[in-house]
């Protein structure tokens, strides 16, 4: 569960968030809409704590980012973009890492490890080095680790960049699996085609704030639109930066 | 607390000791100083027990059988060819005459005072014939049945106190200060590495969204780094210690030999030095905008403790700079070579000052890992 209330965040000249309001629910795949530059990327470093909000406030299943960041940071499991890789480590390395920072015991940590490298089918790989890996196989390195300490909420900037029809399919099932075992799943992104196929929930973005929220249908009906794609750009009001 | 630590520490080692480059850059200077330190001591101690021939034009040569031959054993001779300085001896023509008569005999010394490079040259020549003068003045005046010790009004005596190790100071300063270098040198890539470089390879901004506090992962770096440092030391003991056993040190009557006294206090004072190195060099780091920066920053801080050990090693040292870090300890380690008295609250206070700044360093870059400029690089 992840509410975001009455975001401010300008840097440097640009009004990067302008009163950004939403919530994902448990269970619901969300999908953060928006043209280039919209502010989609701001708004999920501040929910990370890495930015800090002029004003306003969110929060992670009740958790205040600003005022009690370790416990909000806990219940995120954050897929990034660019993966940030180690290139000199395993991915058994790379996800066990990451589980133990998320306050597993090294025993705990590694039945995890072993059984999430298994459900993205990385067996294969899981002991060699991250140095020359495929872009598919670094997505799955990266997804490993995100969901590795089992975190109530999967946060995804731009998942499917790059990647090839394979990849971004494994993708589109596992958060799937997400959603049905109650997950509550937000991910970024510009391209539509994706957006549409996976959310429950759209939130449109442009400009730092929330055009428009609701279910892809709902947002076809409230603009008399037939297809999605029309529908989003009667609501940006512009088609720049969409990708169809 | 303490697990997360040793999560985010086990990373680090494991990360950097996988990056080969970096290491084996921290290694090489650890392996290679001390050889070419034990060549050049080589070649150095050669240079000062044996004194030079020194060749000169002597005109009239003849005039004077007795003075050259004075001269000859004293290693200044006449010649003729490249080697020869350009300053001419030019004994007067009635040399014997004034001789026999006990007149001042003239000699002319020609040649180009303001010739850096024939300096020394002359002052030989000049010690020698103003030797030679004396010498022929004490036997006259015994001959005229006159003591010639009331021409010396006072007697100089010097007592040397030097034993023979306080004799290499100059040798044991370049030696310690090669041994402290290290503890900055060994940790120069991987501080660059693990800081600016796990910012350019976008890992950070992952690490910092992980439920952590920025001090920790700080801390994991710098003790992480420490390690590779004191990895670095023990090297560079150990290697020193076989070097410099091949240094003929018996020409000079003193020596440098390593024993494992000195290994184990040279660890114990270098412990917080390699704190402070790494925290000093990784701040830095954080505070580049780039890999590329970050070296250039990193080089020039590194130029803060040569500086030091510098002054240290040709003793140009004003008293308060015996308190600062690298100063202090460097003393330190020399006394102990030398067998003299540790300067124990120098040490002291200085090993403080030097786990201080470590602190600061430490504190200040997490405090920039806060910082959304310095985390992406706005």
């Amino acid at each position: 569960m992840i509410r975001v209330n009455d975001l401010y965040k300008t840097i440097g000249q640009v009004k990067a968030l302008n009163g950004l309001s939403f919530h994902a629910d448990n269970g619901t795949i969300t999908g953060l809409l928006g043209p280039n530059g919209a502010g989609k990327t701001t708004c999920l470093r501040t929910l990370l704590g890495l930015l800090k909000a002029d004003s306003g406030s969110a929060s992670i299943d009740g958790f205040d980012i600003a005022r009690q960041t370790q416990q909000a940071r806990q219940q995120i499991g954050l897929f990034p973009d660019p993966f940030g890789l180690y290139e000199r480590l395993t991915p058994r390395e790379y996800v066990q890492f990451f589980a133990e920072l998320n306050g597993m015991s090294s025993q705990a940590a590694k039945l995890a490890t072993a059984q999430v490298l298994s459900l993205l089918r990385m067996d294969e790989i899981a002991d060699r080095r991250c140095q020359g890996f495929s872009q598919g196989q670094r997505m799955k390195t990266a997804l490993a680790q995100a969901i590795v300490h089992k975190p109530t909420n999967i946060v995804l900037d731009e998942p499917t960049r790059g990647l090839d029809v394979m990849s971004t399919r494994v993708l589109r099932e596992l958060l799937l699996t997400l959603k049905q075992q109650g997950h509550c799943v937000l991910f970024s992104s510009h391209v539509m085609q994706e957006v549409a196929a996976l959310c429950d929930q759209v939130v449109v973005m442009a400009k730092g704030r929330v055009v428009a929220q609701g279910s892809p249908a709902e947002l076809c009906a409230r603009t008399g639109k037939n297809s999605l794609e029309d529908a989003f750009i009667t609501l940006i009001g512009t088609d720049e930066g969409i990708a169809a | 607390m303490i697990r997360l630590f040793n999560t985010l520490f086990r990373k680090e080692l494991l990360d950097a000791s996988r990056d080969k480059r970096s290491v084996m850059a921290g290694l090489y200077y650890a392996l290679g100083t001390p050889i070419l330190m034990c060549l050049l001591f080589s070649v150095l101690l050669k240079q000062l027990s044996s004194i030079d021939e020194l060749q000169i034009t002597i005109e009239n040569a003849e005039a004077a059988p007795a003075l050259v031959h004075y001269l000859a054993s004293k290693e200044i001779n006449h010649g003729e060819g490249d080697k020869v300085k350009a300053i001419r001896l030019q004994l007067s023509p009635d040399f014997q005459q004034s001789m026999q008569q006990g007149r001042p005999a003239v000699v002319i010394i020609d040649a180009d005072r303001s010739n850096d490079r024939l300096q020394s040259a002359i002052r030989r020549l000049e010690r020698a014939l103003s030797q030679y003068s004396n010498e022929v003045a004490h036997l006259r005046l015994l001959a005229r049945g006159i003591d010639p010790n009331l021409l010396q009004a006072i007697d100089v005596q010097m007592h040397d106190q030097a034993t023979p190790d306080s004799r290499g100071g100059m040798f044991l300063g370049v030696a310690t200060l090669s041994i402290i270098l290290t503890l900055f040198y060994a940790a120069m890539n991987l501080a660059i590495d693990t800081s600016a470089g796990e910012r350019e390879r976008n890992s950070l901004t992952l690490l910092l969204s992980q439920p952590l506090s920025s001090l920790q992962l700080v801390l994991a770096k710098v003790v992480a780094i420490s390690c590779f440092s004191m990895a670095g030391l023990l090297l560079i003991l150990v290697v020193s210690k076989f070097a410099y056993g091949m240094v003929p040190w018996q020409q000079l009557g003193f020596s440098i030999s390593l024993n494992l006294d000195f290994m184990l206090f040279a660890i114990l004072v270098g412990l917080p030095l390699a704190l402070m190195s790494a925290s000093l060099q990784v701040m830095m780091s954080f505070m580049a905008k780039s890999f590329k920066e970050a070296q250039t920053y990193v080089t020039l801080v590194l130029f803060v403790p040569l500086v030091l050990s510098m002054v240290t090693t040709y003793n140009i040292a004003d008293d308060y700079l015996q308190w600062l870090p690298i100063a202090a300890q460097q003393q330190a380690m020399i006394a102990f070579l030398k067998g003299a008295v540790i300067p124990v609250p120098q040490l002291m206070v200085s090993s403080v000052i030097t786990l201080l700044i470590f602190g600061v360093c430490s504190y200040a870059s997490s405090r920039l890992l806060k910082s959304e400029k310095v985390v992406f690089s706005l």
